[in-house]
This record gives C-alpha cells, sequence and structure tokens, in this order.
C-alpha cells in the first residue's frame, strides 16, 4: 500500500474544522498487517510493570505486537526482553507466563539460556560436527532492541530508529504520576486479572478510553442502578460510582493531547470522599502539595499511544491492547492500587473496579457489545467517511492555558466545558501519530 | 424435584443446584433470586496466574463478588431494563451440571455441593456458539423448612472470555 492511499485514510482539514477517518482503518485486513509492521514493531509499546518481576530471575512472557517476547531479571537484578523464540528451531523457550528462573531450557533440543539471555550450552554440541561457521552466530536469545522505564512503566520497541522513551512520553508523564504518586511507595497490581476478547477492531477501545460522550448513553443501565442503589437499597448497597463525576454539580473538566498519539481526559471529582485513596489524604498533600493532591482526587483517563490505557475514575484500572486481527483484540486488564494501602481501602477499592469495569461487571460489556456493533456497521462499505472526531473542533485551542500550567504540561491540544461537551477532538492526535507512522517507509 | 420442602438432605441440595441452571436458562429471574438468602455470598475468582485462583475477595480481584442478594437483583434489573445494550439481547444459554458431589456441613443445618459445569451459548448477535466451563460450590441452608443458597462460588476455567456473556453465561 503506498503512502498516499494511507495519506486518504485520515485527512485534517484543520485543526479548528473537520477531522475525516476513512473506515477502512477498522475493517482493511491489509492496514492492520502494515500497523503491526509501522505501528505495534515500530514504535514504543508497554510491555508490563517492573514490579511483576521484583526478583533476580523473575520473569514474564508477553507480547510485543504479535511477537512473543520475554521480560527478564537476571543476576545482577538487570532487566531484559527478549524475543520469546529458541535461536535453533524457534520453538517459544519460557513456556510460562510467569515464573522464576537461573536458566532456561528450549523444550525441543534442550539449548539452555541464563537470565540475561546468553546461551550457556547447547546440548550436545561436541559431537554435533558443527562448522566453523556455525560458531561465528550469535546463540544467545535475541534482545528487543529498545527496551526501558518509566518508574516502573516497561516499554520495548522492535525498531531502535525511535525517540528515546522519555521524550516519547513527554507531558503524558504528568499523568502517570498522578496514578503513581498515589501511595508514598508507588502503586502495585492487585493479585488477580482477566482477560476478555472483543469482535471489533483495537482503535475502538483505543477511542473509547477517552470517549465522554458515550458514556450517558452506553452506559444508561449502570447509571440507573447505581441510582436505584442510592434509593431503594441503600444499606446493603454497594457504593460504588460517583455519578457527579458527570458533570451534574458543574466543576471543571477537559481534554489534552500530547504529541506522540497521547491522550487525556480529565475532571474534578465533586465528591472526593469516594475516591478509595480519601483516607490518606493528609498523607498525600504533605509528600505532593494542594495543586497535585486536587488533580489527584479528581479523575482521569488516559491513552499512552498504542496499548496503554489508564482509567483513574473509581479506583483505577489499567488496560493493555493487543490486536489480534483487523476484527477481534484481546484486552488484559488489571486494578492498579497504592502500595500498602490500608483494608479498607483496598476492598473499596476492588467492589469498585469489579462492577464497573469487570467484562463480568454491569459497564463493560456495554462498551464491547458498542465495539461490535460498530464493527458489523462497518460492513456498510458504501460508507466511507466516519463523522465521530469533529465534537469541540470549533472551541479546541493549542498550547498552555492557567489549568495547564498548574500541571505543568504543554498540551497539544486543549478544550474544557460540561461533561456534554462530549468533546471529540482528543481522539485526533491517536490519528495524527496513526498516520506519522503509518506513512513513514519501511 | 423439591416436591417436600420438609425434607433436608443431600438429594434436596443437589436438586437445588439443578433447579437453580434451570431458572436461569429459562429467563425465571425472579424464581432464580428466589433461591438465594438475602445475605448470600456470590463469588467468582479470577485467576492470578496459569494455575491459581486468587482466594481472599477483599484483598484480591474477583471477577464478580457480591455480599448480598440485592447485587444479584441488579444484575436482573439491568437485564429487564432494556438499557443495557450488552444484555439487551441476551445471549440463549444452556447450563449442563455434573459429577454433583453433596456432603453436610454443620451436622445438617447446611450442606455443600461441588459440582461441575458447562454452558453452551448462543450469541444470536453474530450467529456464533460459544462455550464456557468451570465448577460450582454451592453451600445451601435451609430457611423455614426450605432449602436456600447461602453461597455460591463459580470457578471459570476457560477465562479467556467472550465480550457477551452475563449473568446466565456462568
Amino acid at each position: 500500500m503506498r503512502s498516499d492511499d494511507i495519506s486518504r485514510l485520515v485527512r485534517e482539514e484543520s485543526f479548528n474544522s473537520d477531522f475525516l477517518v476513512d473506515r477502512d482503518v477498522f475493517r482493511d485486513p491489509d492496514i492492520f498487517e502494515l500497523e503491526m509492521r509501522r505501528i505495534f514493531e515500530r514504535t514504543w509499546v508497554f510491555v508490563g510493570l517492573e514490579r511483576d518481576v521484583p526478583h533476580k530471575h523473575d520473569y514474564y512472557s508477553t507480547w510485543l505486537g504479535r511477537q512473543p517476547i520475554v521480560i527478564m531479571r537476571d543476576e545482577h537484578g538487570r532487566l531484559g526482553a527478549f524475543y520469546n523464540s529458541c535461536r535453533h528451531r524457534g520453538a517459544l523457550v519460557c513456556q510460562n507466563e510467569r515464573g522464576n528462573a537461573k536458566r532456561h531450557m528450549c523444550p525441543y533440543h534442550g539449548w539452555v539460556y541464563a537470565s540475561d539471555g546468553s546461551n550457556i550450552d547447547i546440548k550436545d554440541s561436541r559431537c554435533a560436527s558443527y562448522p566453523a561457521a556455525f560458531d561465528e552466530h550469535d546463540h544467545d536469545l535475541m534482545r528487543v532492541p529498545c527496551f526501558d522505564s518509566y518508574r516502573g512503566f516497561l516499554f520495548a520497541s522492535a525498531s531502535p530508529d525511535i525517540p528515546p522513551l522519555r521524550e516519547y512520553l513527554g507531558y503524558v508523564t504528568a499523568f502517570l504520576d498522578l496514578i503513581i504518586d498515589q501511595g508514598p511507595n508507588g502503586i502495585e497490581l492487585v493479585p488477580g486479572y482477566s482477560t476478555y476478547r472483543f469482535k471489533a477492531n483495537w482503535k475502538l477501545q483505543l477511542e473509547n478510553c477517552v470517549d465522554a460522550y458515550h458514556f450517558t448513553s452506553t452506559h444508561r443501565s449502570f447509571m440507573s442502578i447505581v441510582n436505584r442503589r442510592n434509593s431503594e437499597h441503600a444499606r446493603e448497597a454497594l457504593k460504588v460510582m460517583d455519578l457527579d463525576l458527570l458533570g451534574k454539580k458543574g466543576g471543571t473538566r477537559g481534554n489534552y493531547t500530547f504529541k506522540y498519539g497521547h491522550a487525556v481526559t480529565w475532571g474534578d471529582s465533586p465528591n472526593p470522599e469516594m475516591r478509595p485513596i480519601y483516607s490518606s489524604i493528609d498523607e498525600i498533600r504533605g509528600r505532593v502539595g494542594d495543586t497535585r493532591t486536587r488533580w489527584m482526587f479528581g479523575n482521569r483517563n488516559l491513552t499512552v499511544f498504542p496499548n496503554l490505557q489508564i482509567a483513574d475514575n473509581f479506583s483505577i484500572q489499567m488496560r493493555v491492547i493487543r490486536p489480534i486481527s483487523v476484527d477481534l483484540t484481546e484486552m488484559k486488564i488489571y486494578c492498579v492500587a497504592p502500595v500498602g494501602e490500608s483494608p479498607q481501602q483496598r476492598e473499596y477499592r476492588l467492589r469498585q473496579y469489579e462492577d464497573f469495569f469487570n467484562v463480568t461487571g454491569m459497564a463493560t460489556p456495554d462498551d464491547t457489545t458498542c465495539y461490535e456493533a460498530c464493527q458489523s456497521g462497518y460492513g456498510a462499505t458504501s460508507i466511507d467517511l466516519q463523522q465521530g472526531y469533529v465534537r469541540g473542533a470549533a472551541a479546541v485551542e493549542k498550547g498552555q492555558d492557567e489549568t495547564a500550567a498548574e500541571i505543568g504540561v504543554v498540551p497539544e491540544s486543549r478544550i474544557s466545558g460540561p461533561f456534554e461537551l462530549g468533546d471529540e477532538t482528543v481522539f485526533r492526535s491517536a490519528y495524527r501519530e496513526w498516520l506519522r507512522l503509518m506513512t513513514r517507509s519501511e | 424435584m423439591l416436591t417436600d420442602p420438609n425434607i433436608k438432605g443431600h438429594r434436596d441440595a443437589a436438586d437445588l443446584v439443578v433447579l437453580e441452571a434451570h431458572y436461569l436458562d429459562n429467563r425465571r429471574w425472579d424464581d432464580w433470586l428466589g433461591l438465594f438468602a438475602l445475605d448470600c455470598e456470590f463469588w467468582v475468582p479470577a485467576w492470578k496466574s496459569e494455575q491459581e485462583l486468587t482466594s481472599h475477595p477483599d484483598t484480591e480481584l474477583s471477577l464478580i463478588y457480591y455480599r448480598s442478594r440485592a447485587s444479584l437483583q441488579d444484575r436482573v434489573t439491568r437485564i429487564r431494563s432494556g438499557h443495557s445494550i450488552a444484555s439487551a439481547v441476551l445471549p440463549r444459554t444452556l447450563h449442563s451440571i455434573s459429577n454433583i458431589q453433596a456432603e453436610p456441613l454443620e451436622s445438617g443445618t447446611s450442606a455443600r455441593v461441588m459440582s461441575n459445569w458447562v454452558v453452551h451459548q448462543y450469541n444470536v448477535r453474530q450467529a456464533e456458539t460459544e462455550v464456557l466451563f468451570g465448577r460450582y460450590e454451592h453451600e445451601i441452608g435451609w430457611i423455614d423448612g426450605r432449602p436456600v443458597i447461602r453461597r455460591k462460588k463459580i470457578v471459570i476455567l476457560n477465562d479467556c472470555l467472550p465480550s457477551s456473556l452475563d449473568i446466565c453465561s456462568i
């Protein structure tokens, strides 16, 4: 596919006007193939948390786009990212999802690798009659070219031709910090996770995380259940969601986009006592100051392009997007919590999380059903252009204002307004970055 | 079936597990809710590794954790409201329950029933069949001679979940 063919798929008429996305980006398998090569194998991709491999020789296996990789901590405590494939015939060397091992033996012909990826044994090599040329090959596990951490968030890239991680993340780190700093010792994943698949393109999830417009229609049943709980059986009810987040009590809310495809939606929380960290507010204020405390007790959803999303509103959810095919996506979702929070905070957090975010809960299935409805609707191939990237366009502005200055960020675009604004310019940064990566030559 | 509510025993307890599945598959939501004690525990643990389930609902994640029938009522309300697009077109479900083992607890005042379950569900929107399977653990007690579910634990073994599932899918 030629670059000018791709360029027609995302057309920004102007910053304050139309922005057109062709539905082929959601339904064309050739475009999906290119996305895997040019996005998921050519930019920073989130691959996990450092805290998941705390000890020497800990490892876990995961995915870098479509490629199986393994993250290992060696005997000196250094982390490495490697393609999880024996250099001999290609079998997965680490067969388990996670564990602790000094050595990893390929189950097929018994080649052995140390936790730093080096090959330490080729079975029966003395009798092998290998030619001299064999010794000239590198037999170690192949290292993923780029691998770095931002405060324990691990990212990797299959291509070295990328900006440094810190530059790539840019100002979105201010919002990661608002999550990481919720505990004096940082954050951790609550044990347990879940995996689900929806039959739709991965970019539907990419958009949904920062889509305020869908909430009052897609999650209507959840909202009515929360209202019912408050009125009918308040005593034994789960109190999990603060409907005032939707702006019924006013408050400021807005969206920022950043370079390299990142986006954040943020807002005040009228009822900070509904946040699980509320009982730690004095400790937090002493540590991070008044301004960041106010921001922290607000809410935010953020997308770190292309595959990491964090929703920090009712508890904190981390989502990792794994595209499988043009119309199938796998999600792994995790509950994030401050390290060492009190049992009461943890329990409250879990109930909030399960109710809303789980695919077995009462909100996420309504999202995924809508994604699938979109994917089915894209079958109407006579329609090419989406009308979903325009709300807010006449009001969106560039750069920093007073509010953004409070938190020290210079957004590429910013907009604020009532919940009903349902701004859609927040999606544009992801498509700008999509276009930049997709039209680079290989 | 439970023809004589005064008979206490393993058989009633095991029958109740089958009856519960029957109500779910036949969308008899009020009858289904009526099987549970008001202060019932309804727990679907998550997996925390390839072979290990979460075991402490207050410190570890669950797929579902409810501590009252009111929370089950929420699920039924959601289905009936028609406001949830996911539940508006429910999958057609069929529970098969087997390998039932019942044992008394606390000298006959309650019983534990262990069973295996398979749910075949037909996702009518996409004309696709999905299968979910796992194990149940029911704790059955008796209130005024009537057996009720005090606690239900559902283990889902194939937990790479389809996104179209509801309370009747497990």
